[in-house]
């Protein structure tokens, strides 16, 4: 394993809130690598620092102590419009609860992350149009998000995170809010981005079933790694759709 | 993030919680109509003021007995006598006032006159022949009195509308003999009906000639006013000039500030009653901006419950690259674009109520009064709403936009 095929590599990352007189600390010196491509989930409990750890992950937080290097560049001294541009330029953020904006249309929706982006208007109904179709929504393009179910919605947030074409798919307990057939669903799409289109995948969740269809799980307990590990019989999406 | 966009963005905003928009807009609404009926009322009024100032001709100028008070112990200022004969031949001298065109001498005075049975309290206005061009009298039925008449006294009266009415009810008025202090006084002409609208109203007076009233009426000696008029316009300063060095004269005053007349000339009175006009205008904007200020600080408060309450929304927004400028932006094109509607609402509405107020007028009351649209009210209305948009729903706009991401994510 070479450094220049690492997109994320985290040395002894430390989060500590401080809360009055008390601090906190969230994430007690983490240290790991991951892939270009590679498909990781972060387990643990409540409390363990695993969506502290995807919030720095996320570029959405920064660290109190510790060096973060993305695609081999330490953005520590990055300033918070740097954070927003790499975050709008080479992640994406499927969220437990969804997070779509109301009274607003599947096609809005998914092309919110094009408004902040560099990219010319012109395009964004077609990108928009594809991210959309390779979730299966395309029949419900015009509908309001409020008109779909949960598993669709999900749909269309993995959509969301598609259409900038990013390195980094971070997904935060993505089938928390839905019934095991439409989390699979869900699953299956993720794990498809992983496998067919080469995107390097950051999965949280707190489901074993879940997390096997990464290909390695770090465990998180009271804010350190308690292990790392490859899946041996790991899920396919295929698995997922038959069913 | 593209101009288009933000509107876009901004206008979905306000447009997901309508009736909450609307009402924090009522406020912005209230003061700028209420603005924009003071500034078009106050130019209405203006200008009906100023047309009838005017229409006495600006080469008008009235030497008025008496100087402006300096102060309320300044007794000595109302000389009402001060204004004599030898005064009338000083200022005819073409010697003394080369820009005089003519001079027409004032008698004011108040008396009953009663024809038959019929009693009425009028004005009496002792004036000479000039007094039908200048202020452009036209008798609905006879001829004004002439020169003539006011050199030989003659017991002759023109008569209002009103005096016309209530002495004489349908019989014609013309050639009867109507009784002012016992003396009996031909009428020789009756006035059309002035309106009451009009600055001078002529409908219940009696226009005699000068002499005539002070002989007969007023029992003074001395003048109520003497109404001049310059050759032209361009020779009015020099010619009030000139009046002012001749009465000096002929009253031995020697300091200016002892005068005990007053020379006015039209664009005096007119300047005068304009800046009057327009600080009572100013005056009562300034208290209806209080209303905008009212409604500045609803829109601040409801930004902010709206910020708290799109917390998630803004976080989502940050987590998909917003930057903080982006959300700024958002949130005070937001407020902008509340209050600017305000505006446009208030300026339509209070335009609209001028012009009611306007028609009213016209119609009911017979002014001569004018619908003007404030163009500096309606700039001004615009403008302050913006600048209100701007400075309260900063706070707010800037409160969104420190929002961190992740706080904003976790806010339920």
């Amino acid at each position: 394993m070479t450094t220049s095929t690492n997109i994320i590599e985290v040395k002894n990352l430390k989060k500590a809130y401080h809360d009055g007189l008390e601090a906190t600390v969230a994430l007690d010196g983490v240290s790991f690598n991951v892939r270009k491509g590679e498909f990781v989930a972060i387990m643990g409990p409540s409390g363990s620092g695993k969506s502290t750890l995807l919030h720095l992950l996320g570029l959405l937080d920064i660290p109190t102590s510790g060096s973060y290097h993305f695609e081999g560049t330490n953005i520590s001294s990055f300033s918070g419009n740097e954070l927003a541009d790499l975050r709008n330029r080479k992640l994406g953020f499927v969220f437990q609860s969804f997070n779509l904006l109301a009274r607003t249309s599947v096609l809005e929706n998914v092309k919110l992350p094009l408004v902040y982006s560099g990219v010319h208007e012109s395009k964004w109904d077609e990108l928009a149009t594809r991210a959309i179709e390779s979730v299966g929504l395309i029949n419900r393009i015009n509908h309001d998000q409020s008109e779909l179910s949960g598993g669709e919605r999900q749909r269309v947030a993995i959509a969301r995170a598609l259409v900038t074409d990013p390195e980094v798919i971070f997904a935060d307990e993505p089938t928390g809010n839905l019934d095991s057939k439409s989390g699979k669903k869900v699953m299956g799409i993720i794990q498809d981005l992983n496998e067919k289109q080469g995107k390097t995948v950051i999965l949280i969740t707190h489901e074993t079933s879940t997390a096997e269809h990464a290909e390695r799980i770090i465990r998180l307990i009271d804010g350190t790694i308690e292990s790392d590990v490859k899946v041996k019989n790991r899920l396919t999406s295929e698995d997922e759709y038959v069913k | 993030m593209t101009i288009r966009h933000l509107f876009k963005t901004s206008l979905t905003g306000l447009s997901t919680n309508r009736s909450r928009s609307f009402l924090t807009i009522l406020g912005i609404v209230i003061g700028i109509t209420a603005i924009m009926l003071v500034v078009s009322l106050g130019a209405g009024a203006q200008n009906l003021i100023l047309g009838e100032v005017q229409g006495l001709g600006t080469n008008t100028i009235a030497i008025i007995p008496g100087r402006e008070p300096t102060g309320p112990t300044d007794v000595s200022a109302l000389y009402s006598d001060s204004l004599k004969d030898k005064d009338l031949t000083a200022l005819q001298n073409k010697a003394n006032v080369p820009g005089l065109a003519s001079i027409m001498p004032v008698v004011i005075g108040a008396s009953s006159a009663s024809y038959d049975s019929n009693v009425y309290q009028v004005s009496i206005f002792g004036a000479t022949d000039l007094m039908a061009s200048i202020f452009s009298l036209v008798p609905a039925e006879g001829q004004f009195f002439d020169q003539s008449d006011v050199l030989s006294f003659s017991s002759v009266v023109v008569i209002g509308a009103d005096v016309a009415t209530h002495l004489f009810d349908t019989q014609d008025p013309l050639n009867q003999n109507i009784k002012i202090k016992g003396r009996n006084f031909r009428v020789v002409a009756v006035l059309p009906k002035s309106g009451g609208g009009s600055l001078f109203n002529f409908d219940g007076m009696v226009i005699m000639p000068y002499s005539t009233a002070q002989t007969y009426v007023t029992g003074q000696k001395y003048f109520s006013r003497l109404i001049t008029q310059a050759v032209n316009d361009s020779a009015v300063p020099v010619t009030a000039d000139d009046i002012r060095l001749t009465l000096e004269e002929s009253h031995n005053i020697t300091d200016p500030t002892k005068d005990d007349f007053t020379v006015q000339t039209q664009q005096d009175l007119a300047n005068r009653l304009g800046t009057i006009t327009s600080a009572l205008t100013w005056f009562l904007v300034a208290v209806a901006s209080i209303a905008l200020f009212v409604g500045g600080v609803g829109i601040m408060n409801i930004m902010l419950v709206s910020v708290t309450e799109r917390t998630r929304e803004i976080g989502l927004r940050k987590a998909l690259g917003a930057k903080d400028r982006d959300i700024l932006s958002q949130f005070l094109l937001e407020a902008v674009l509340l209050t600017v509607i305000g505006g446009v609402i208030g300026i339509f509405l209070g335009s609209s109520l001028a012009f009611i107020v306007a028609f009213a007028l016209s119609h009911f009351l017979a002014i001569n009064w004018t619908f003007i649209f404030p163009w500096s009210g309606a700039i001004l209305g615009i403008s302050v709403s913006a600048i209100i948009g701007l400075v309260f729903g900063g706070y707010p706009a800037n409160q969104a936009s420190k929002k961190s991401p992740i706080e904003a994510l976790r806010y339920e």
